[in-house]
């Protein structure tokens, strides 16, 4: 007989695929600013910074980011951001605190998920879980960045590889879709607001948006090299064909979530189905214009919000009065 | 490797070597093979059974120790081998031994002959904060209350001795498990060359066990494990069992009963439940019954099973009988119900409750070892011999405040076995727990899960307290 999910295992699969997609994403952002500070303008490297707190809706330690031109107090203040980011132990969404409740999410459900899962996933995680920003920092932060991501890739292939296709599959690839539908429109938003405080934007600040998501072959294959923030644009949100973007996301998580059937609140079920069938109908009809470009990806933000609550209603946390029993 | 650190002491059993020095008959490949490797190689194998233990992430948490957040059980790379002869006079010693347990549970929650018969003093019962008088007249099914025992043994020139009997939920099969796999896979060659019993069908025995005790005789029940949670020190082990047996690992907030069922909280809506086996306290199981601040628990879960809708394996209320007041009287208790000899020898307890044992145990503090009739885990415990002056002394005060709440056993001289320490092979205390199961009928797996007093001297094998463990080879014959 097919063994019934409880719910709190399937909200634990569907929160570790958050949370290490979250360390997946900031790794990335911290590999490429990190990277940048060998050889990139001051003003690139304050943009990045801005961005990155902007995206993470997070204040800095010392609450402003200021441009600073000197060298040395840049990369002083860089080491406490990259601190601040990767390691600080009151920060709930630095990559050490992500990657913890990913892998404490993973523990509770080790029945559930393969035991190759497992060991990648507690592997990495002890790898990272003494180091300090001062080791990390004196090596070869980038290379860091660099492994911890991929890391995660490599976890996430191995899921790919071993797990089986049940429904804690599928709540998997929920939880990926639900976190980078917020983390994709909030790192848009944050490149809107961050462009809006420089004085004018550059093609670099537009190419490390598509390096930050892998995209930049994919962007000269359909574009060709020229940088042009609409395709960019267009490229990340509403391109099918790049595994990353919001609509190609929306598209590969619509059939698992079809393939889970109807949750305990039947209700809730449905109204999941419609936020993922109408974002992806509106997506799919295409970047629409740079005027309403912050409103639209408030509105796919938003979304992603709804989707949460819906998910979270539908099958993890039902009334129980009308819920079937079996 | 040699064995010039390896000490012999006369009053103290080795398990691998003679008063002469020469091995034991089980030892005799394995010593030579140790006395043949360098101290590398053996550091080697070592470090290839932490690495296996830390890449499953086999850890356990020491309660009070803020830095002990899951840790990595020590484990020692060298098996304790176990001849087939003494195996099997254990096993049918454990089997006798929970076949009365079990009889005296039924009887104290039933009819209480053995209290009324004067073989076991009713205030002692009555006084044991493990006795649950909210389980009176309770009849599990098969008559099986205990249905997982873990029963603590220790070996001395004498012969083997019951320290006690574990039976409200006791934990350390999963090391047992993870033992054997880090074992055989650093022993390959040795492994095969003993014809050891495997021990790796625990969880598919469990499984048969658990089904057996389903309400009605219901088959291909649904089974779940109960546990506090990822903080839990055994939390491993809790999750390793669920996977084994192929049951839900539940939390008591993942459940709830209605109209006197048991229900999970499943991604399809409610799914009944029919056999618990809990590693949850009594105390926390249900707080409209017992604690009322546990949130561990679920409300109306005793209810639900005294209405035979579910079963909790073990049953509420076992304590009582590992009480270690109780546990003195197991022998009259095999007498009583079976009208047999025991086959496995308690140690001489000392019940502080009654006056004689009472003054004799103050007397003969820095001889003995004190417990708490109602802690396990190694916890509340002097070991008199090593304990100082002033410790002996604070801990009189207490006994004298509440004799009742003390027992004193003889420091037994515990069998050493040999370890890697340091990069040498030194001779440490171990004792081994074995796991009876019982269902429709009585299981054991040929296995234990071997403990060690790692530090130098000690007594202490508690894996709460610091010790570690080894795997144990029962050696076919």
């Amino acid at each position: 007989m097919n063994q019934a999910l409880l719910a709190r295992s399937a909200a634990g699969l569907y929160w570790m695929s958050r949370y290490l997609t979250r360390v997946e994403h900031l790794s990335r952002l911290l590999y490429l600013q990190t990277e940048a500070l060998s050889d990139r303008p001051v003003r690139d490297i304050h943009f990045g910074w801005t961005r990155i707190y902007h995206a993470l809706g997070r204040e800095p330690p010392w609450g402003v980011l200021d441009q600073i031109e000197d060298d040395d107090y840049l990369l002083a203040d860089s080491f406490t951001l990259v601190g601040d980011l990767t390691f600080e132990e009151t920060n709930p969404s630095s990559i050490r605190a992500c990657f913890g409740l990913g892998r404490d999410n993973a523990r509770q459900m080790r029945q559930h998920i393969s035991a190759a899962m497992w060991t990648q996933l507690n592997l990495a995680f002890l790898g990272i879980r003494d180091l300090t920003i001062e080791a990390v920092w004196r090596l070869n932060p980038e290379g860091f960045f660099a492994d911890t991501e991929a890391m995660i890739h490599k976890f996430w292939g191995v899921t790919a590889a071993t797990m089986y296709r049940g429904d804690g599959w599928r709540f998997i690839q929920l939880g990926n879709l639900v976190e980078r539908i917020q983390l994709i429109s909030a790192l848009l938003l944050a490149q809107s607001s961050a462009l809006a405080e420089a004085d004018e934007g550059t093609d670099a600040d537009w190419i490390s948006l598509l390096r930050q998501f892998h995209a930049r072959a994919a962007y000269n294959q359909r574009f060709g090299v020229q940088i042009a923030a609409d395709r960019v644009l267009s490229l990340l949100v509403s391109d099918p064909q790049l595994p990353g973007s919001l609509l190609g996301s929306l598209l590969y998580a619509q059939t698992h979530f079809h393939n889970l059937g109807t949750g305990p609140d039947a209700k809730a079920t449905d109204a999941a189905g419609e936020t993922i069938s109408s974002l992806t109908q509106s997506l799919a009809g295409g970047w629409v214009t740079r005027e309403n470009e912050r409103e639209q990806l408030l509105g796919i933000n938003a979304a992603g919000r709804e989707l949460h609550d819906r998910i979270n209603l539908a099958f993890f946390d039902y009334a129980l009065e009308d819920a079937p029993r079996a | 490797m040699d064995f010039d650190r390896y000490e012999l002491s006369s009053s103290v059993f080795d398990e691998m070597v003679r008063q002469d020095g020469r091995p034991r008959a089980q030892w005799r490949e394995l010593h030579a093979m140790l006395g043949g490797l360098d101290a590398a190689d053996l550091v080697t194998i070592q470090e290839e059974v932490n690495r296996s233990f830390a890449t499953e992430g086999i850890t356990f948490t020491v309660y009070g120790d803020a830095e002990a957040d899951e840790r990595i059980i020590p484990v020692d790379c060298i098996p304790r081998l176990l001849p087939h002869a003494d195996w099997e006079f254990l096993d049918r010693g454990l089997r006798q031994r929970l076949a009365a347990i079990n009889r005296f549970l039924g009887d104290v929650y039933g009819e209480g002959r053995i209290v009324k018969d004067g073989i076991v003093p009713s205030e002692m019962v009555l006084s044991c904060p493990q006795y649950r008088p909210q389980m009176r007249g309770y009849r599990p099914p098969q008559g099986t209350w205990v249905a997982v025992c873990g029963t603590d043994l220790v070996r001395t020139n004498e012969g083997f001795f019951v320290l006690e009997d574990n039976l409200r939920v006791p934990s350390g099969v999963s090391y047992m498990i993870a033992n054997r796999k880090a074992a055989k896979s650093a022993l390959r060659r040795e492994f095969r060359l003993h014809r050891v019993r495997e021990v790796e069908h625990y969880g598919a025995v469990l499984r048969t066990t658990l089904c057996e005790l389903a309400p009605g005789g219901k088959s291909d029940p649904t089974l779940a494990v109960l546990t506090p949670g990822i903080y839990n020190s055994a939390f491993y082990e809790h999750m390793f069992l669920a996977g084994e047996i192929g049951a839900m690992l539940v939390e008591g907030r993942d459940l709830l009963v209605d109209d006197g069922f048991v229900y999970a909280r499943t991604t399809r809506g409610l799914r009944r439940i029919d056999v618990i086996y809990r590693r949850v306290d009594d105390d926390f199981l249900d707080p409209t019954v017992f604690r009322p601040d546990s949130l561990l628990g679920v409300p109306g879960l005793i209810h639900a099973c005294r209405l035979g809708n579910v079963t909790l394996a073990n049953a509420p209320g076992t304590g009582l009988a590992d009480d270690k007041s109780v546990y003195a009287y197991v022998p009259e208790m095999i007498r009583y119900y079976l009208d047999e000899k025991p086959i496995l020898a308690n140690a001489d307890t000392f019940l502080c409750r009654r006056e004689e044992d009472l003054a004799y145990t103050l007397q003969n503090l820095d001889k003995l070892v004190v417990k708490r009739v109602g802690e396990s885990g190694g916890y509340g415990m002097l070991v008199g011999p090593h304990a100082t002056a002033e410790e002996r002394k604070a801990y009189a005060e207490g006994i004298k405040a509440n004799p009742a709440d003390f027992i004193s056993q003889p420091a037994l001289a515990i069998s050493r076995a040999p370890c890697l320490i340091d990069g040498n092979l030194e001779a440490r205390h171990v004792d081994l727990r074995p796991f009876v199961l019982r269902g429709a009928s009585t299981r054991i797996v040929p296995g234990a899960f071997c403990r060690v007093a790692l530090r130098r001297g000690s007594l202490v094998v508690n894996s709460s307290q610091g010790g570690g463990c080894k795997d144990l080879w029962v050696l076919d014959e």
